[in-house]
């Protein structure tokens, strides 16, 4: 009796083994149950490769059943999860071209702790006590800014002063937040997170919609990568920039190959300008801090380089860099996009800007933004002052002593972050994520009209291919509409995961040929579809805990690509980022192969 | 006010000023709560209150002032106008601004171009410091 046998013995269900055709590796199919044996709808059943470094998901239908077709063989984990259970997981000996039957059942959590351990940080994070009601917002923008906050990473307990240092850490990678908040978010934070377990019940809201779904994963960097966007390029290849080593990571899901490039050093010390605040040792490495991307037809692909701010063109066939400098006083280029005429667009956020260049006269344009206000022009004049004296003083966050954001809050700053071109008019578009704005740019004479935004923290919003433009409101856990022909807004809350959770949408993108808006839901370990038509939210429960995803980008094929984000990288299941992909019918597509590959299936039975 | 002065009597705009330079530094104090680098201006605006309010040490007094309007000058200049000198625009901004949060910063830049023309030679603040050349 081999490994797969007995592992499915003590499931107390039957398997078997067959070959079928040599384009596959191990395929699996059968039920999943919950511990009273009812079919488990909406469960992920994850097969991680040999090495562990990669694994595919697909969702159980309503009476239980999966199929799922991997590339993988020899000895794998087989994983069955799903929100309020215990995980069921067995290791299989799988030969190539095999196709087995694995029935799997979830169980019940051995104690109240098991199940409050099993919770996305949503449910840690919403029973925080905040004594202002206004706290909690800025709790979101600035303390959920780059991670999540109630994972297990970030839920341990800590007195009132080790949740000030770690603030003040915190502060130091420019969470900017008031220092009568911070001593607040202490507390909060010293009797929220004070070890004993949360209760909750989660739904993920399963859909007949979601079972047809297949999730696949490719850990990729190490432990302190800190890979802030992941990118399709036109090759077909996943690109991704780690902002803290300074490093271009290129995956190719046809052969799984890794190649890793190094960005040209630069003058700059460690963290760049950035080099006076507290970056964290270990993830922060180099200077450029490589952001986002875009691709211009010549197939260069443009970085905005957050730390240094440089722009920067890798040619993927030649695989050289070219870095060009940002003039004036640009701190912090972020989010790059390219408009039908190959013009490279981003914003700058600590600086107010925009930035705007052309790679065939390779003449670079910064225009500054409105500043919204009389602290926003003060530190539109001062903060790249004040970030400057930081630097003669480096790692000491001097700028924390000087800032009026440390008695008037992150409002003065605006802050524009992400950007898009309007397909209808050529027209780019910006959000002002501190600023609750929105605004428009005449490609051609470079005239801003600003429109304010019903919900905080616009984040970065994309066009539809009608020349709708979707905001994601990270603060206000929403999803805003504007039409720019009526200058009108309509939005749509978010559903929790369960009463009284709140929600962070970061980044979005929509799949062009259908409309439809996909999301980060970066506090609940789930990806978010947003139905235009039927205005309608469905959820995708991601198969790894401490999701937390950036840009959004769509494969030819239709699938919806990002990478694991969240800081520090080591905070994720795994303990290492990934890649991660959705296609939104390949679980189908493996039903169908499963079902072609009964007959053999039942042949093998028969013996 | 010339008889005030020469009487010992404390004259009403010095009055006034040494209040606004002790509600200032009280001010720059509650900032320098949540920013400590606010306390150093605090500490300097206190200074100058309680020189004015002694009438003791005209030039320190003076210079004081006369250091926190330049400095504030170049820096405003600086941002505004010197995009030409490339990564010195910066370093120079910088300087001028710690010089300027050094002599008291914002809050005495703007009483100080109140005073600084009542301590010229024969006007009021310059009698009240040096009665003896009043």
């Amino acid at each position: 009796m081999n490994r797969n046998s007995l592992a499915c013995l003590a499931l107390g269900t039957g398997c078997l083994l067959s070959l079928l055709s040599p384009a596959r590796a191990a395929t699996f199919g059968g039920t999943v149950t919950l511990p009273d044996g009812r079919p488990a709808f909406g469960a992920m059943v994850s097969v991680f490769n040999a090495a562990k470094n990669q694994k595919q998901t697909v969702y159980t239908a309503a009476d239980g059943s999966y199929a799922i077709v991997t590339p993988y063989y020899g000895s794998l984990d087989v994983r069955a999860r799903l929100a309020n259970f215990e995980d069921g997981l067995v290791t299989v000996e799988a030969a190539q071209d095999s196709v087995s039957r694995l029935d799997l059942q979830l169980k019940g959590f051995a104690d109240a702790q098991g199940a409050s351990d099993a919770l996305s940080a949503s449910a840690h994070n919403a029973v925080l006590p905040w004594k202002r009601a206004d706290d909690r917002q800025v709790f979101v923008s600035q303390c959920n800014y780059c991670h999540q906050v109630g994972n297990s990473t970030t839920r341990a307990p800590r007195s009132h002063e080790l949740w000030l240092s770690t603030i003040n850490k915190m502060e130091g990678y420019l969470s900017m937040i008031t220092r009568a908040q911070g001593i607040r978010f202490a507390s909060a934070l010293e009797k929220g997170f004070d070890g004993k377990p949360v209760k909750a019940t989660h739904d993920y809201g399963p859909t007949a919609e979601l079972a047809r779904a297949k999730v696949e994963e490719w850990q990729i960097g190490d432990a302190f990568s800190f890979i802030h966007d992941m990118d399709v390029a036109e090759d077909g290849k996943f690109y991704g920039t780690d902002e803290g080593h300074d490093k271009l990571w290129v995956l190719d899901p046809a052969t799984d190959a890794i190649e890793a490039f190094d960005l040209p050093k630069s003058d700059l010390p460690r963290g760049g300008l950035f080099s006076g605040m507290h970056l964290a040792i270990g993830i922060f490495t180099g200077s450029h801090g490589p952001h986002s991307m875009a691709q211009t037809k010549d197939g260069r692909i443009w970085i905005t380089n957050a730390l240094s701010s440089t722009l920067m063109s890798f040619d993927p066939a030649t695989k050289r860099f070219e870095t060009y400098a940002v003039p004036g006083d640009a701190l912090y280029p972020h989010t790059v996009r390219v408009d039908g005429n190959d013009i490279v667009w981003f914003t700058i956020v600590a600086s107010n800007q925009i930035g705007r260049f052309d790679p065939k006269t390779k003449q670079m344009t910064v225009m500054r933004l409105p500043s919204n206000g009389f602290f926003r022009w003060i530190s539109d004049m001062l903060f790249p002052t004040l970030l400057r004296i930081s630097s003669w003083f480096p790692d000491k966050a001097l700028l924390l002593d000087f800032s009026h954001h440390r008695f008037l809050g992150y409002t003065v700053l605006a802050f524009p972050y992400g950007i898009d071109v309007n397909p209808k008019d050529g027209s780019i578009w910006y959000a002002k994520l501190y600023a609750n704005r929105i605004g428009r740019i005449d490609p051609q004479t470079l005239q801003v009209t600003e429109y304010e935004t019903p919900l905080s923290g616009p984040r970065r919003p994309r066009f539809d291919k009608d020349g709708i433009f979707w905001i994601p409101a990270f603060d206000e856990g929403a999803l805003m509409r504007f039409d720019p022909a009526t200058a009108k807004f309509e939005s749509w809350k978010v559903p929790g995961v369960a009463p009284g959770e709140y929600e962070t949408p970061y980044a979005l993108n929509v799949y062009r040929p259908t409309g439809e808006v996909w999301m980060a839901a970066n506090n609940s370990d789930r990806i978010l579809r947003f139905s235009p038509a039927t205005k309608t939210f469905r959820s995708y429960p991601s198969p790894t805990r401490v999701t937390f995803l950036r840009d959004f980008s769509f494969t030819k094929d239709g699938r919806v690509c990002s990478s694991q984000s969240n800081l520090p990288a080591y905070a994720i299941e795994g303990a290492v980022p990934s890649y991660i992909c959705i296609d939104p019918a390949g679980g189908e597509r493996d039903r169908a192969a499963f079902a072609g590959a009964r007959p053999a299936l039942g042949q093998s039975t028969q013996q | 006010m010339r008889d005030a002065v020469i009487a010992g009597v404390r004259p009403a705009a010095v009055k006034a000023y040494a209040v606004l330079l002790l509600l200032s530094a009280v001010f720059m104090a509650l900032l320098g709560w949540s920013a400590s680098a606010y306390y150093v201006p605090a500490a300097c605006l206190l200074l100058q209150a309680l020189l004015l309010w002694s009438g003791r040490a005209y030039g320190l007094f003076k210079w004081i002032l006369v250091v926190n309007q330049v400095a504030g000058l170049v820096l405003i200049l600086v941002l505004w106008l010197g995009d030409g000198l490339g990564s010195l625009k910066l370093d120079i901004a910088g300087v001028m601004l710690l010089l300027n949060l050094l002599c008291g910063g914002p809050l005495m830049a703007i009483w100080g171009g109140a005073m600084l023309p009542a301590l010229r030679r024969g006007k009021r603040l310059f009698r009240w410091f040096n009665p003896q050349l009043a």
